[in-house]
């Protein structure tokens, strides 16, 4: 039972951490509070000599969900500036101006 | 009783025609939207979405340009890319439209469409190009009433809605892949609401209902507009077959 709980909780950390890499936001807070979860029944039924492995994974879990919460506080989403959309957008406007004339 | 009749029949008909007439969108508007998906329960940021408004004049008429324009974060840009535009260009006054297009750039799935309104409104000229495809044109007759899927997210703002009871509904009609279909917007009454710079503010809510693929659910596309002048949208929450989402009223100004 504890290599289970040992598994799924390095499994989560693992997706956890694939999450926090990609522009997932706080989706990566779900694998990773499992991996917690996980980890923590892990350690607890750990005897005393056995309680690295889950601690590992705790302590990754933890340091992934703090990079997770960091990152949605400090940086802030924006929008690149795309040269060829606004180009498009100019030249959209210009047919446009086309058509309208067309209908009077 | 008949003049009485007529007298009622020429006031109703009177106001009926003046409670048309745009007060309330004006030129050079700009309302900044952050849009969430909802993934696995948790919202989650993925673009930001412009409205604008402004005069473009042609050389006979003077129109007003609605555009919503939909683009994804910058992180998001080398995962699923993003550029959507929805345009309009509608008659100040009466918010009608004369020439509709949308844009479409999702990933690797691009759509172009275009509606231009012919004899008054009743006759629409589509022409649709997709990736891969050839283009289609198709020329349809609809109801002389018959607004695009943006002008009538304006015609919205322009109804009176404090004289509306919770459940009375408004009827629009609205053509949308090349289909002409029903729209209710039922006011579901006031609730207080986060938009953005303008703060909290008290908002009409409006759920908008429509018999097509495109929208999913009882009373879960939801508009809710701020209760003053100039009605904001404030915040939008939607079901699509594709999943939920909502966009929040960032920043608003040229109000």
């Amino acid at each position: 039972m504890r290599k289970l709980f040992i598994v799924l909780a390095f499994i989560f950390a693992f997706i956890g951490i694939a999450f926090s890499i990609l522009p997932l936001g706080t989706l990566a807070l779900l694998p990773i509070g499992l991996a917690l979860i996980f980890g923590l029944i892990a350690f607890l039924k750990s005897d005393a000599q056995q309680k690295n492995v889950p601690k590992w994974i705790l302590i990754v879990a933890g340091v992934t969900l703090i990079i997770v919460i960091g990152k949605e506080i400090l940086i802030t989403d924006e929008v690149a500036k795309d040269e060829q959309f606004e180009q498009k957008k100019i030249e959209s406007k210009k047919e446009d101006l086309k058509d309208l004339e067309g209908l009077e | 009783m008949k003049k009485l009749l007529l007298i009622l029949t020429v006031l109703l008909t009177t106001y009926s025609s003046l409670s048309q007439v745009n007060k309330t969108v004006k030129s050079g508007e700009k309302f900044i939207y952050a849009a969430s998906y909802n993934m696995s329960g948790l919202m989650t940021q993925l673009a930001q979405v412009t409205m604008q408004t402004e005069t473009v004049k042609t050389s006979k008429n003077t129109l007003l340009h609605l555009s919503c324009q939909a683009t994804t974060y910058s992180k998001w840009d080398s995962f699923f890319k993003i550029r959507d535009i929805y345009e309009s260009y509608v008659n100040p006054i009466t918010l009608r439209p004369s020439l509709y297009k949308r844009d479409i750039f999702e990933g690797k799935y691009t759509k172009k469409e275009k509606y231009i309104f012919k004899n008054d409104g009743k006759t629409i000229e589509s022409t649709v190009n997709k990736k891969n495809m050839p283009e289609s044109k198709k020329t349809f007759q609809v109801g002389g009433a018959t607004q695009d899927v943006v002008s009538i997210l304006y015609k919205l703002r322009t109804i009176d809605f404090s004289t509306f009871k919770p459940g009375q509904i408004k009827a629009f009609t609205v053509v949308f892949d090349q289909k002409e279909m029903a729209v209710g917007a039922k006011y579901m009454g006031k609730e207080t609401i986060s938009a953005g710079n303008l703060g909290k503010k008290v908002c009409y809510k409006i759920s908008i209902g429509a018999k097509t693929q495109a929208l999913r659910g009882t009373d879960k596309n939801i508009i809710w507009l701020t209760a003053d002048e100039s009605k904001v949208p404030a915040l939008i929450k939607f079901s699509i077959p594709v999943g939920t989402g909502q966009l929040t009223l960032t920043n608003a100004s040229g109000l």
